[in-house]
Formats: structure tokens, C-alpha cells, sequence
């Protein structure tokens, strides 16, 4: 009975605390990365693996094709700054500077690259197109931040598949 | 759905419906200073924002509010007198566009959350021709 009375005062109290928890919210970016629930992290680690995919095929074809590179930087640098933003979501131990085998995207995640220049570029449209789509799959489950912040990456991805379209050149 | 998160979506569909009242004013001042195909492509932006206009009142007025109406005119953020200026603007509207829609983004309604992304998208697939180049985040500051 005592126990059950500790736990009620402890539960009052956790209760009370509530409201000044909820007043002295001054948004995510006051807070740092606050903690998130399971279904964000899962959405997160999702659209992190589609950046990291997408940075792959760009690094690929970048290796395979040098001539496109003023065409294709900028693009790649914007999923490095998705990339950067959507890891900032989760909370991570950092084991040390070696432990983070998801940090670099390998050739070997990206498959072949078409063998013209035109093919590959087709092939990164289809890419940001795809991952375009993805990223909204689940964000309906999302908090509303996170949720803004994938439609923001979809939306960039899908002018960077504009900027690599047929027909953009005036 | 809760009383406020439901006057949140109202918030957020008035917010939307006034930046596209501003963008079909603005529109109507870019195109006057271009021509050919810029012309033309303002025209279609023009037509899509009144469309958009027109779904955002139908949107909040089925959720029984009254649309906010559109000012006689507005004011722009800097002066507009060439066929560069006329573009600085139709991307400063397109930029503030995606801004508002994410915050329909946030509401969380799934249905509302879904037109918000698509109209993130659909103004930043406008900014990008008119700017001729991508951001990492539109609609974020």
C-alpha cells in the first residue's frame, strides 16, 4: 500500500510537470535533437539508407564519368546536406572514428553505370525520382518536423530529377 | 480529429490560401515584364496558383470556415521593372509558397499532410525553372 502510494505521488507529480515541459517548448531548435519515437527513428533510418544509395550512384557515375561533374556537384552536395540533416535526427553513441560503417556509401551499393553519358544521367533521374516518392511512403506516421523535413528533401529531389531531365536546356 | 488540431489545419489552410492570393497578385506584376517563353511560363504559374486559390477556399470552406479574402493588392518585397527583377519575384513568391505548405506538412492530418508535400513540390519544381538551380531545402529557412 505504501508502494502504491510513492508510485500515485511519483505519477502526480510526473503530471504536474507536463504542462511546464509542453510551455517551456521553444521548438526542436531550442531543444537540440530531442528524443523521438520509435516510428520516427524507423522513417529516419529509411531515408537515410535512400541518401546513401542515391550519394552511391552519384559517386559512381562521377568516377565513370568526369565530364559531368560541373553538371552533377552541386546536385551530390545537397544529399550530402540531406544526409547530414536526416543523421542529425538520431540519437547515435559514437563509438569511436572507425564505428560508423553506414557513414560511407561504397561503389559496390550503387550497381553498374550506363555506359553513356545521357543513359546516366536518365539513370540518376530515375534514382532522385524513386527516392522522391520513398521518402513520403511513410512519413504520415512522421512528427510534424520530421515529417516537414522529408517533404523538403522529397520536393529537392524531385527538382534535382528536373534539373537532370530531357528538354531542361533552354 | 481534436479541436485544435483541427483549428491548426484552418491556420494553416488560410496561411496557404493567402500566399497564393499573393502569388496570383504577383504573378499578374512578373508577367507584365517578360516575354516569349518566360511570358508563357508565368501565365501557366499564374493559372496554377488561381487553381490552387481555388482549392484552398473550397478546402476550408467545406470545413465550415470563411476563406480569408485576397487584398486588393500587395506589397512587394523590392521594386519590380525589368524581365530579372520580374524572375527575382516569381522565385521570391514560389520560395514563400513551399514555405506555407509546410506548414500543411505539419498538421497532422494525413490527407492535408499529403497536399502539403505536393504543393512543396509543385513550388519548388517552379522556383528551380525560374532559378535554374536546386535547394537543399525548399520550403526550410
Amino acid at each position: 500500500v505504501a508502494q502504491d502510494a510513492t508510485r500515485r505521488r511519483v505519477l502526480a507529480a510526473a503530471t504536474a510537470a507536463l504542462p511546464l515541459v509542453i510551455a517551456g517548448c521553444k521548438g526542436v531548435g531550442a531543444l537540440g535533437t530531442p528524443p523521438k519515437p520509435a516510428a520516427d527513428v524507423a522513417v529516419v533510418k529509411d531515408a537515410i539508407l535512400m541518401e546513401t544509395r542515391t550519394i552511391a550512384r552519384y559517386d559512381a557515375v562521377l568516377a565513370a564519368m568526369p565530364d559531368l561533374a560541373a553538371e552533377l556537384r552541386p546536385l551530390l552536395a545537397q544529399h550530402h546536406e540531406h544526409l547530414a540533416r536526416l543523421r542529425a535526427r538520431l540519437i547515435t553513441p559514437r563509438a569511436g572514428p572507425a564505428a560508423s560503417p553506414s557513414a560511407r556509401p561504397s561503389a559496390s551499393t550503387a550497381g553498374p553505370v550506363p555506359g553513356t553519358p545521357a543513359a546516366a544521367l536518365g539513370y540518376l533521374r530515375d534514382t532522385e525520382d524513386a527516392a522522391a516518392a520513398a521518402l513520403l511512403a511513410h512519413f504520415g506516421v512522421a512528427t510534424a518536423s520530421l515529417a516537414q523535413l522529408l517533404a523538403s528533401i522529397s520536393a529537392s529531389e524531385a527538382t534535382h530529377a528536373l534539373i537532370l531531365g530531357p528538354g531542361r536546356h533552354r | 480529429v481534436s479541436a485544435s488540431a483541427s483549428s491548426a489545419a484552418v491556420a494553416a489552410l488560410q496561411a496557404a490560401l493567402a500566399a497564393e492570393n499573393s502569388a496570383v497578385y504577383g504573378y499578374g506584376i512578373a508577367g507584365a515584364h517578360l516575354t516569349g517563353a518566360d511570358k508563357a511560363a508565368a501565365m501557366r504559374a499564374w493559372i496554377a496558383h488561381q487553381a490552387a486559390r481555388d482549392t484552398l477556399t473550397a478546402m476550408l470552406t467545406a470545413r465550415g470556415t470563411q476563406p480569408a479574402p485576397a487584398a486588393a493588392a500587395y506589397r512587394l518585397p523590392f521594386r519590380v521593372r525589368s524581365a530579372s527583377q520580374a524572375i527575382s519575384l516569381a522565385v521570391f513568391l514560389e520560395d514563400r509558397v513551399a514555405a506555407v505548405y509546410l506548414g500543411l506538412v505539419a498538421v497532422p492530418e494525413p490527407a492535408l499532410r499529403a497536399f502539403g508535400a505536393a504543393g512543396v513540390r509543385s513550388a519548388a519544381l517552379r522556383a528551380t525553372t525560374w532559378r535554374g538551380s536546386t535547394l537543399a531545402f525548399p520550403g526550410l529557412a
